[in-house]
Parts: C-alpha cells; sequence; structure tokens
C-alpha cells in the first residue's frame, strides 16, 4: 500500500480529493464553457431573455454535453500521473457544487410561488423570495449573535453554530437572489426580467453572501472562528439596512432603464461586489486586531486570548482578503470601464462612482505598497484597513446617495 | 569689454573652419556634460520622482483632487455655479478650473507627474528584480537550514531512482543541480517569474495613462442633434467653460428615432435608425440602441439622448376680444409664431407627447398620471413682461371631474418655476368657448339694481346661452360646466393677452442625441488592463515556492535526502504541498523500485 492510498477514505472526502475531484471541476467547467460557446456561436446568437429557455432545450443540452465530455476528457488525460496535486480542483469543486445546491433550492422554491393570478407588478409582498430573504436575514443576524457569544463561551457548540447558521444565511441569500431572478419574468408578462444586482437592496444581499462566503473561507482555512464576531456584525449593520430600504419600497422589481439593459451588468456589479466583500472582511480582521491589541496591552488574562487569533493570524488574515478583493476590484473596475467605452462613449468619464473606484483603489493599493515596499505590519495597517472600508462604503452607498452621476440608477428614490 | 572690433574679430573666428582638435574636444565636453548632467541632475532627479514618497505624495494629490473633482458637480451651467457659490468663490473656483477640472493643466500635471514617477520606479527598480530572478543559489548552508520550518529527510538504497523520483513528484519544477565536492546538490524553483508581477503590474499602469494620454490628445469625444430626417456632421463640445464644435469627416442623417414603453410606462429602449453618408453617398444605415453603439471609420456613435426635433404644432388662439373668434396657428418648434393680428409673438421651445407627473399629495403613495402633450413657448409683446408658458391640449381632471383647461406659468423663464393657472372652460371642447361668448353677450350691459337681481339676469343669460349652444338638451356634466364658466369669468377677463393659446394638434418630430467619440488610446488602454490584471494574478496567487535538496551519499551504498522548502507566501498551502512531498517522494521510489 502506499503512503497516499493507506489514509481514510469517506465517501465526502473522496468526492472532493484526488482524482474524482479532478474530473468533476472539469466536468463543471465544460459544461461552463458549453454554455459560453452556444451564447457565442449557437443559431441565432445570444438573445437576454431567451438564454435559459435556449439553455434546457434540446440545443442546450447538447452544447453543456459536449462541453461536459471535452472537460471530462482533458481531466482523464492529465489525471494519468498519479503525483500530480490536485490542488486547483479540490479548491474549486467546492464552489461549483455549493452553486449547484443553490439552484437546486430555487427550483424547489419556485413550487412555493403563488398563482400566476396572484402576482401582480404593483403588490409584489406575495412572492416567495421576500420569505427566503427574511430566513437570510434571521439566519445571519443569529450567527452574529452566535460568533460573539462564542468569543465568551469558546467551549461549546456555539461558534460552530455560528458558522452553520451563516452557511445558512448564504445558501438562502444566494437562492433568493436567483429566485428574484426567475421572478422578475413573472411580472408584467415577462418583459421585465433582468438579472438580480440592478438595484440597492438586491446588491445588499448579494454584498451579504459575498462577505459570508468569503470569511467562512478563510474560517475554516485558517481556523480564525474569533474573527467572525467582527464580520457578522457588519453583516447584521447591513441587514437593518436592507430591512429600512424594503421598508421604504425599495424592494420592489422594476423595469431596467435602458442603460443597464446588458450583459454587462452580470458582470461588472458581482465581480466589484467580490472587492467590496473581501475589503469588508479585511476591516473585520483590522477591527479585531486593535481589539486584541488593546486586551494584550492592558495585560488581559481574558479567556477568548486563546481562542482568537494571534495579532500576526489577523495581520495576515486582512491581508489574505484584500488580496482576494484587490485584484477582483481592478478586474471589476477594468470591466465597468469596457461596459462605459460601450455604453458612456468613453471608458473613463470622471464620473463620481468611477473617481471614487480609483480613490478605493489607490487607497488599497497603497496598504499593499505599505506592507510590501515598507515593510508595515500591525497597527497602521489594521487602522488602514478599518478606514480603507469607510472609503468602500462612501464608494458604494454614499455616492449613490449624496452625489448625482451617470450612475445614479443606483439611487434611492 | 567688448568693443565694436572685438564683436568683428568674433565673426571673423566663427568663419575660420574649426581645427580636428578643436572637434574632438568639443566632443569630449558634450559627452562628459551629458554624463555629468545625467549624474549630477537626471538621475537624482529620477531617483527623487520614483522615489515613494513623491509618488505617495502624487496619489494623495490625486485622490484630493477627485473627491473635489465628485463632490463639485462638474460641468454645470455657470449661471448655477454663480448663485451657487456666489461671485468671489465663484472666480476664485473658475480660476482654478474646479468646473472642470479633470482637464485643467494642473489635474494633467500631476497625471504626467505620475507617469514620470512610474517610469522611474520601473527603470530603478527593474534591474533589481530580473537580477534576483536569475540568480538561484544552488546550496543551502546547514545554519540557514537550521532556521527553516519545511524539511524532512528521507533514505533510500538507490541514488538514481531516489533523485528521479523526487523529479516526478514535482513534475513541473525547474531543476538545476549543483555538485559541491562529492555532495550533489538540486534545487527546484517553482513560480521563479513571480516578481514579473511587479514589473508587469507597474508597467501596466504606464500603459494605461499612456492609453489615456493619447485618447486625450489625439481623440474627440462630442455630441450632435440629429432631428428625423435631418442630416448633421459637427460635433460640439466642452473645451473649459466654453463650447467648441468639430466638423466630422461624414455625415449623419437620422432616418427615425423611436422610444418603446414598458407595460409600466418606463421607456425600455431609445432605437435611431441612422444612415452614414459621404459626399451624399450613402455608405451604410444601422439602428442603434443605448448599449449597442455604430462603428464606422474609427469613429463610435453611441445613443445618448432624445429631445424635440421641430414638431409641428398647431395651436388655436381663442380671441379675447368681442368677435371670439378662434384662430388656428401653424409652427414648428424652435420658431417663433407672429399672430397676424396683434404684434404678439410665441417663441416655440419643446414639446411633450407625454407629462407624467406625481398626482398624490405629498406623503401618500405615488400616483402617476399622463397629463397628455404640452407645448412650451415664451410669449412676447408691447406692454407685456414675457412669461413662459405650457399649454396641454387635454383638460385637468381632477377625481374624475373636469376642472377645465389650464396654463402653466413661469414668470422666470425657468421651468422649476412653473405655477399652475386654471382657465375655466375645457378648450379642447370648442362649444364651451361658444358657450362663454354667448353668454357674455347675453348678460345685460345695463348694471342691475340689486344683487339678487344681477344673478337672476346672469341666471336667464346662462340659460339663453345654453339653449342658443345647446339646441339638443343640456350638456350632461352641467354642475361642473357652471363651475368652470364661472371660473373663466374670474379668470379670462383679466388676461393681459389678447388670445387664449390652446394647443390643438401636433405632427411630432424627435431629434436623437448622439454622442461621438474617436479614441486611438482605447486599445492601449485594454492592453494595460491586460497587463495589470495578468501582473496582479501573478503578484498575489504564484507563491515562489523553492525546494534544496541535499543527496548525501554513505559509505553502505545508501544515499539520505536533506529536503528544505520555503515559499515566499501562502505558507498555510506550502505546509500542506510540502507533507504531500514527502508522502508522494515515498511513493514514486517504490512504484519505481517495483517497475
Amino acid at each position: 500500500m502506499t503512503a497516499i492510498t493507506a489514509d481514510k477514505v469517506s465517501f465526502t472526502s473522496s468526492m472532493y480529493t484526488g482524482r474524482i475531484a479532478h474530473i468533476r471541476n472539469w466536468a463543471y467547467l465544460g459544461l461552463l464553457a458549453g454554455l459560453a460557446a452556444m451564447a457565442m456561436f449557437a443559431g441565432d446568437g445570444y438573445v437576454e431573455d431567451n438564454f435559459v429557455f435556449q439553455m434546457f432545450s434540446l440545443e442546450g443540452v447538447k452544447w453543456m454535453a459536449g462541453g461536459t465530455v471535452v472537460g471530462m476528457g482533458y481531466a482523464f488525460t492529465t489525471s494519468a500521473s498519479k503525483f500530480r496535486a490536485f490542488r486547483f480542483s479540490e479548491i474549486l469543486v467546492p464552489w461549483f457544487d455549493g452553486a449547484v445546491l443553490m439552484v437546486a433550492l430555487m427550483g424547489l422554491y419556485t413550487l412555493f410561488e403563488p398563482s400566476e393570478a396572484m402576482i401582480t407588478y404593483e403588490d409584489q409582498s406575495n412572492l416567495f423570495s421576500g420569505n427566503v430573504v427574511m430566513t437570510m436575514n434571521v439566519a445571519m443576524l443569529f450567527s452574529a449573535l452566535c460568533y460573539i457569544a462564542y468569543l465568551f463561551a469558546p467551549d461549546s457548540f456555539i461558534g460552530k453554530l455560528g458558522t452553520a447558521t451563516a452557511w445558512i444565511g448564504v445558501y438562502a441569500g444566494g437562492s433568493a437572489l436567483l429566485l428574484r431572478w426567475y421572478e422578475s419574468y413573472l411580472l408584467m408578462g415577462g418583459d421585465i426580467g433582468h438579472a438580480p444586482v440592478s438595484n440597492l437592496y438586491e446588491v445588499f444581499i448579494l454584498l451579504f453572501c459575498v462577505i459570508c462566503v468569503i470569511y467562512l473561507t478563510l474560517e475554516s482555512r485558517h481556523n480564525a472562528r474569533g474573527l467572525g464576531a467582527f464580520v457578522m456584525p457588519i453583516v447584521a449593520a447591513g441587514i437593518f439596512f436592507a430591512i429600512w430600504l424594503e421598508s421604504i419600497g425599495q424592494s420592489d422589481i422594476k423595469p431596467l432603464v435602458p442603460a443597464l439593459q446588458s450583459y454587462w451588468m452580470k458582470i461588472h456589479v458581482p465581480l466589484n461586489f467580490v472587492g467590496y466583500g473581501s475589503f469588508a472582511v479585511a476591516c473585520a480582521a483590522g477591527m479585531a486586531w486593535l481589539f486584541r491589541n488593546r486586551l494584550e496591552e492592558s495585560g488581559s488574562q481574558s479567556r477568548l486570548l486563546a481562542v482568537f487569533p494571534s495579532l500576526k493570524q489577523l495581520d495576515n488574515l486582512a491581508y489574505k482578503a484584500v488580496a482576494i478583493g484587490f485584484p477582483a476590484f481592478t478586474l471589476a473596475t477594468i470591466l465597468g470601464a469596457a461596459w462605459a467605452a460601450e455604453a458612456w462613449g468613453g471608458y473613463w468619464s470622471w464620473d463620481p462612482k468611477e473617481t471614487w473606484a480609483l480613490i478605493v483603489w489607490l487607497v488599497y493599493g497603497a496598504y499593499l505598497h505599505a506592507r510590501f515596499s515598507h515593510g508595515l505590519q500591525g497597527k497602521t495597517l489594521a487602522w488602514w484597513a478599518v478606514l480603507g472600508f469607510l472609503v468602500t462604503i462612501f464608494c458604494f452607498v454614499g455616492v449613490n446617495m449624496y452625489l448625482s452621476g451617470l450612475h445614479s440608477y443606483g439611487q434611492l428614490t | 569689454m567688448q568693443g565694436k572690433h572685438g564683436f568683428g574679430g568674433e565673426y571673423a573666428r566663427l568663419k575660420k573652419p574649426p581645427s580636428f582638435f578643436n572637434v574632438i574636444f568639443n566632443l569630449m565636453w558634450l559627452c562628459y556634460a551629458t554624463m555629468s548632467f545625467y549624474h549630477h541632475t537626471l538621475k537624482p532627479i529620477l531617483n527623487r520622482v520614483g522615489s515613494m514618497p513623491v509618488a505617495i505624495l502624487l496619489l494623495v494629490l490625486l485622490a484630493v483632487a477627485s473627491v473635489i473633482g465628485t463632490v463639485l458637480k462638474q460641468n454645470q451651467d455657470q449661471v448655477d455655479y454663480l448663485h451657487q457659490f456666489g461671485p468671489t468663490w465663484y472666480w476664485t473656483f473658475r480660476s482654478l478650473g474646479l468646473f472642470d477640472m479633470y482637464h485643467t493643466w494642473w489635474f494633467m500635471t500631476i497625471l504626467g507627474l505620475l507617469m514620470f514617477s512610474l517610469a522611474a520606479c520601473l527603470l530603478r527598480n527593474t534591474p533589481r528584480f530580473l537580477q534576483e530572478m536569475k540568480q538561484r543559489k544552488g546550496t543551502m548552508n546547514e545554519n540557514a537550514r537550521k532556521h527553516i520550518e519545511h524539511k524532512f529527510d528521507l533514505s533510500f538504497d538507490d541514488k538514481e531512482k531516489a533523485i528521479s523520483s523526487i523529479k516526478t513528484s514535482l513534475p513541473d519544477w525547474k531543476w538545476m543541480e549543483t555538485k559541491v565536492g562529492n555532495v550533489l546538490w538540486l534545487r527546484g524553483d517553482k513560480g521563479r517569474f513571480h516578481k514579473w508581477g511587479y514589473i508587469t503590474v507597474h508597467t501596466a499602469m504606464l500603459v494605461i495613462l499612456i492609453g489615456g494620454w493619447l485618447s486625450v490628445q489625439f481623440g474627440f469625444r462630442g455630441n450632435m442633434a440629429v432631428p428625423e430626417g435631418g442630416k448633421e456632421s459637427e460635433i460640439s463640445f466642452l473645451k473649459g467653460t466654453s463650447t467648441d464644435y468639430l466638423k466630422m469627416p461624414f455625415e449623419v442623417r437620422c432616418d427615425d428615432f423611436e422610444i418603446n414603453f414598458f407595460s409600466t410606462g418606463a421607456p425600455s429602449e431609445f432605437r435611431s435608425t441612422l444612415t452614414i453618408l459621404e459626399d451624399g453617398k450613402e455608405m451604410m444605415t444601422s439602428d442603434i440602441i443605448v448599449n449597442e453603439p455604430l462603428y464606422y471609420k474609427g469613429v463610435r456613435i453611441y445613443q445618448a439622448s432624445f429631445g424635440d426635433g421641430g414638431s409641428e404644432i398647431t395651436l388655436k388662439l381663442h380671441r379675447l376680444n368681442k368677435t371670439g373668434n378662434v384662430d388656428v396657428g401653424h409652427a414648428r418648434i424652435y420658431t417663433v409664431f407672429k399672430d397676424p393680428y396683434s404684434d404678439v409673438t410665441l417663441e416655440l421651445k419643446d414639446f411633450r407627447p407625454y407629462n407624467i407627473e406625481n398626482m398624490a399629495a405629498a406623503g401618500e403613495p405615488k400616483d402617476f398620471k399622463d397629463m397628455g402633450p404640452s407645448v412650451d413657448f415664451v410669449i412676447r409683446g408691447k406692454g407685456l413682461k414675457p412669461v413662459l408658458v405650457r399649454s396641454f391640449m387635454e383638460p385637468f381632471i381632477a377625481n374624475d371631474q373636469n376642472q377645465g383647461s389650464y396654463l402653466m406659468i413661469s414668470k422666470t423663464g425657468d421651468a422649476r418655476d412653473f405655477e399652475t393657472f386654471l382657465l375655466g372652460l375645457d378648450f379642447s371642447e370648442p362649444k364651451e368657448w361658444e358657450l362663454f361668448q354667448a353668454f357674455i353677450r347675453k348678460i345685460p350691459a345695463k348694471a342691475a339694481a340689486s344683487q339678487e337681481e344681477a344673478q337672476q339676469a346672469n341666471l336667464n343669460a346662462f340659460r339663453a346661452a345654453l339653449d342658443e349652444v345647446y339646441p339638443d338638451g343640456r350638456p350632461d356634466d352641467l354642475p361642473m360646466l357652471g363651475n368652470r364658466i364661472i371660473q373663466s369669468l374670474k379668470v379670462l377677463p383679466d388676461m393681459p393677452w389678447p388670445f387664449v393659446p390652446v394647443l390643438e394638434d401636433y405632427d411630432q418630430t424627435y431629434y436623437t442625441g448622439l454622442q461621438l467619440a474617436k479614441d486611438p488610446g482605447m486599445d492601449v488602454v485594454w492592453i494595460g488592463s491586460g497587463l495589470l490584471v495578468g501582473g496582479l494574478c501573478i503578484m498575489f496567487y504564484v507563491a515562489h515556492r523553492k525546494v534544496w535538496v541535499k543527496v548525501l551519499e554513505e559509505e553502505n551504498g545508501q544515499v539520505t535526502l536533506e529536503v528544505t522548502g520555503i515559499s515566499n507566501r501562502n505558507p498555510i498551502a506550502f505546509e500542506q504541498e510540502f507533507d504531500d512531498l514527502e508522502k508522494q517522494i515515498k511513493t514514486a521510489y517504490e512504484q519505481g523500485v517495483k517497475v
């Protein structure tokens, strides 16, 4: 027996390790490539509102199956060598499985949708997604409480409960957004259907999910559960804002203004929120650093110091989060420029939102320089991460509320 | 002292051909001067400009200026600025160029200096990075190994097999062998090019800035308005605080413009059908919508806005004199209509086919209602105060009751100051004007003796007028009609104008607002963007991992491999990888032996 196969192998772990993970991963990637190829090369080309129907037609199945087969074939040939590590696949596969689960949940919810006659544009309160969003709110708020309680009772199961409810919140939020997407096609005979990233309320839900996912990934990789007590309250604050938005009628599905009717919206907006979300996690890590530092300086013997990540770890976590967010934010801004070039006649117009995105970019660029070129660590960087997130919040919400410009469709009305 | 002769002497010396030594000397001096200039002036400047504090200063300046530019709305009407800030601040801000800040010389200078700073930084650091990437030390001393976290020792029988099993366990790594005495060292590298990340990212930003400069320098961006059926070849754009024009090498004709609506009433699509003409010849015809521009000879044509393109308007002028005649006037938007019977003119400003207004009171849920078509004009005449008027085709209906026609009047000429004036009569119903006229005619001229008598006389007159205008029976909404007549008796006699203008009919023409842009720097910017993202990915996600293997041969033929590993980032993943490596080497060796 070799050392590798001598390890205990359970069914679930075998699905996520080694060759099986590799093949599954490439099957997923092949499927996505098949879809992309269909969008680009299939008969009638890409028609926004038809694409989902095309996906589930015979044509769509052919393209997807073809892509899957090609992907798996590639995986088989590349996994011939037993000594290869399949790290890339092992990292990606759980994400794909999660996405599939979200879509499945969404499919399940559609069964609870009121009958067509009950659905009106004027009163959208009976749509099922409202319930799922409420589930997300409750789960995430509960999770925030659990994480805070965990600091004071580190041995109890309450920390695990926090992690579990945060995951429940993520799945509820993600599937609620997918359901909203579906619901937007139920209204007004389907002519206002669009991706659920078109107003402040929807992107807030997206933001909560992104923050949680990034944090939970860091938590599981770096065993940093104590950080949750700083991340989840940020989410909780956001949830109260979102509930307020809902109460003033900002949660309704509305038709898209012509400027937003573009496939770019589906790419540009979510990617931006990967950036915002990771900056939020970096901010939480910064706050946690400052908190722990304060405790240590005061000579505290608190028990929570034992479960709380060390200063060095927190410093590293903040950097990790920025390392996820910065490239994503850069790419999102570039893709935004590409969209602007297509829709507004110039890739850069010094529109307030663009300008603030540049400022955010400069702030985090400076953070990275301070870290690498100047070897700065600790307090300064922790404060930097916290203040940087304040700038990010202004870029995200403040610009829409206080400054007008080409991005004004994100405005509160 | 330079006298007249001296001057002549100088001149004479210039005419003399310079000697060979002179030329050599001059050249040498030139070389020296250049080098000296480089070393004593240019290099320190480059070093200074490329230094981190200067770069940070520039970035902070850029950020602060950007914030100012977003807080202070750019490129608004100068009058608005003057109102907002008052003359002192207005002129201060204006002289600093803050109203079009992103195009001022000083903002450009910041960006330019940033380019220099980036270039200098690259020039200074690239050679060092390249050097560092090239240098690979094949050995590692014992002392250093002691302090390294990731290491293990493995013993095997067969030296060659052991070495090859290392290499198969790390298949994509770059290997180097060094022999020190009898001891063989292996060094493997993965992600050695990670320093290219820094170089690429900074080069990319330079490329993007250069692209931006090319766009500003050699590109243009401006607007043109083309009425349906009309042609245009000139764009206008803002330059500082004034407007400038540029002629295109082609003409754009708008064949059609249409707006589609969602069933909620919100616009869903603005679509223009455009034809490009060159010397009168049709080159191409295409539809554009907001996210799908047209591309012709390096110029992109975008759907940007729309407005009235000179709609044909029919106005009914109800004379407020004894005749009570109703005249019909025709005019186009953007022209001046002259009343043939008086000196009054109407300067037609705008036409809207619909006016969606919120009818709900403040605080109540919104209730949107279309008030119907309207026309805006400025009315002028001798002794009249010129005012802006909006006249509607349809009467004002509130709570299902007809409140009669109305005008919106702005005494300042600003659309924000519109006030509503109910005219009483429903002018869309010609009979009501007739009734009003008949009524006035029938009111007795003589003053009545008492209030009651007067009321009775008025009522009789009204009845007689009704009989005259509506011989086949009374109209249905008689009570409201009575109210309307009473309201118009209050309003109409006091009107300063010789007639009541009411929109009667229209033949709408739109203009399509196009934005034309040529951007030769755009592709450069995309190249820079691609480099930027690629470079960032290398920077953040490629770890430079190094493995040293010291192959120790012992006397009994056994070999011991002393394996040591370092990664410059992501230590947790590397720990995992390094643990796996030990198992993989063993597996590979065993399988190799079995074969």
